[in-house]
């Protein structure tokens, strides 16, 4: 028993070494360019064609390399300077997995399966055009978006079309109170809850100021949000090194092979564990490499589409901005064309 | 009564930063101290061991930097909290995990993966599949000059027993017993690293004893000389199959190698 838990440690201690370095430089990435990158001047550029916004959408992660707790705070941004819904959730779904810092990193870990690499980055894309389209349809964001958010837009584009006026209408909303709806249902703790509030408080409204007259911030704010990530995202890798190396070490081989090996259970029981361990899309590769010898490829693909849009993390932070009608219909879309795609894969190769 | 409110604020949160460092610190320690003393052989494929060292490097000056502004800031006593940044955690869970994790990684070297988990990642007697394929491949080299992992690279490559009868053998590895052979067997076994110690993967050649494996309990290091010969064993898909075996004719125990896995 000694023996195992040892043998536990050191694999999750191995899952650490390796995953940190790719932490540390998606995070170091994403707060450098968070600062540098010229919001406004993209969203001018944002062609109306929702599939190729969505495309656009889609490919945003590479100036953006942040995984899916970094995208919410970005993709709130763009909502909130006027960009279509439609781009907004296509970069939503795609960044964590489209950017050069998971590209690397899943190619590091199945160097000796390079079609799950390739198949993870067009399954996402595929899924993130296919959403992003779908809710082009919706043109007006307003209907889709947490209540509070919604009146902000209406706000801030009152501020575009008048800016005398619209001073006075946001003195007036820096009254009323803010309420994030559903925050304490999900994440059970009110001082979370209370976090995110304050985070929808405060981030839109300086980010009009901030990004209209953008210069460059001192090193102060960059530390202040790599420390941020660090603290956030470790923690995740942490519990979510820990919970593969146990699967790993203590799980009796036969089970896992019974449920890893048939062609659906295995795509299943890796989508689940994807909603369960929210861990960073940065690394999640180096988990899913400790189930590559006992499941299916197929479900492998799964997990590595299917974890960096949705799960439990995920849920807490679509919920500061979408209304819950929307994440489900999200989420059920996400999860059937993972399902479809994988298993696709599964059957024609 | 609102001085000390703010008072206790401030504590709260100057523990938290402190946490912080700590956490970065440790983390920075631990990389730097585990690429200076070869541990990383143990945890990750030598590519990056060059990656892991700038880690290091990196969170000892970002730990470095916090101090100094931390510093800085309790003689102006001033504060910054960050505020674009959604926490799921409450505060200081983050940190406190990433400082436990690299206490414990102090205090606890990590081990070598035994027999175990040989067993629990599936071995058998059969040719084990080898599944980083070398772009050029050289039987020329001597035979008893190969290692266990160049064995199994050369029976992967060209799998007829028979082209190797009689050649000399000398390989090392450690031992697992597999269930399915007779008491007078042993596998002499490796771990390949492709990535991490996670996706290590045991490959491993059979080995006949002229008495019962009993002698060398499972995970006993040992150096093994003999000659390839060629036996049909009973293997788990009950289809008889020749196979290539090593006659042991000295069997020598040596200390776990310092660099124990193959790549």
């Amino acid at each position: 028993m000694i023996n195992q838990l040892h043998n536990a440690f050191t694999l999750f201690l191995s899952l650490l070494v390796e995953a940190i370095p790719f932490l540390l430089l998606g995070v170091l990435l994403s707060s450098t360019l968070l600062s540098f990158v010229n919001e406004r001047g993209l969203i001018n550029k944002i062609p109306k064609n929702p599939i190729l916004g969505a495309s656009l959408g889609s490919f945003i992660g590479f100036l953006f390399p942040v995984c899916e707790c970094g995208n919410v705070p970005v993709a709130r941004r763009l909502l909130m300077q006027g960009v279509p819904t439609s781009v907004a959730i296509s970069f939503l779904l795609a960044a964590p997995t489209i950017n050069p810092i998971v590209i690397w990193s899943t190619w590091v870990a199945f160097r000796d399966q390079p079609e799950i690499v390739i198949l993870r980055v067009i399954f996402s894309l595929f899924i993130a055009i296919f959403i992003g389209c779908i809710f082009s349809l919706q043109k007006d964001p307003r209907s889709l978006l947490q209540p509070a958010l919604a009146k902000r837009l209406a706000i801030i584009n009152a501020y575009k079309k008048e800016t005398q006026q619209s001073q006075l209408i946001i003195q007036k909303t820096e009254r009323t109170p803010v309420l994030l709806q559903s925050g304490n249902n999900i994440l059970g703790q009110p001082s979370n809850s209370i976090r995110l509030e304050n985070n929808i408080r405060i981030t839109p409204i300086p980010s009009i100021s901030s990004n209209l007259n953008s210069k460059p911030k001192t090193l102060r704010p960059f530390i202040e949000n790599v420390v941020a990530e660090l603290r956030e995202l470790g923690g995740m890798l942490i519990l979510g090194s820990a919970m593969a190396a146990s699967i790993q070490t203590f799980v009796p081989r036969e089970i896992i092979l019974s449920l890893g090996q048939g062609i659906i259970s295995s795509i299943i029981a890796m989508m689940l564990l994807a909603g369960v361990v929210s861990i960073c899309s940065t690394v999640d590769s180096f988990f899913a490499l400790s189930f590559a010898s006992t499941f299916t490829t197929s479900s492998l693909l799964g997990f590595l589409v299917f974890g960096p849009t949705i799960d439990i993390k995920a849920l807490g932070l679509l919920l500061s901005i979408f209304k819950p009608r929307i994440i489900l219909y999200i989420f059920a879309l996400v999860t059937q064309l993972t399902f479809i795609l994988t298993l696709g894969y599964s059957l024609f190769f | 009564m609102n001085s000390t409110i703010k008072m206790k604020n401030q504590k709260s949160l100057n523990l938290l930063l402190i946490l912080d460092i700590l956490a970065i610190l440790a983390w920075g320690g631990l990389l730097f101290k585990y690429w200076l003393t070869g541990t990383l052989r143990l945890l990750i494929h030598p590519n990056y061991f060059g990656l892991v060292f700038i880690t290091s490097i990196l969170l000892l000056i970002l730990g470095a930097i916090k101090t100094a502004q931390f510093i800085s800031d309790k003689n102006e006593s001033k504060k910054t909290e960050n505020v674009g940044h959604i926490t799921l955690f409450p505060p200081g869970i983050g940190s406190i995990l990433l400082l436990i994790t690299a206490i414990l990684g102090f205090i606890i070297a990590p081990g070598v993966l035994t027999s175990q988990t040989a067993l629990q990642r599936g071995m058998s007697a059969s040719l084990p599949e080898v599944r980083s394929h070398p772009e050029a491949f050289y039987l020329s080299v001597k035979s008893s000059e190969r290692s266990l992992i160049d064995w199994v690279r050369t029976l992967n490559a060209y799998p007829e027993p028979t082209a190797y009868k009689g050649q000399k053998v000398k390989v090392s590895g450690f031992v697992v017993h597999l269930p399915q052979l007779d008491d007078n067997y042993l596998m002499i076994t490796r771990f390949i690293l492709t990535c991490c110690a996670v996706d290590a993967y045991p490959v491993g050649l059979p080995v006949k004893l002229e008495t019962s494996r009993e002698n060398y309990p499972p995970d006993t290091w040992l150096k093994i000389e003999g000659r390839a010969i060629v036996e049909v064993l009973s293997s788990e898909d009950d289809i008889d199959k020749r196979q290539f075996v090593i006659a042991a004719k000295s069997i020598e125990k040596i200390p776990t190698p310092k660099d124990p896995y193959g790549y």
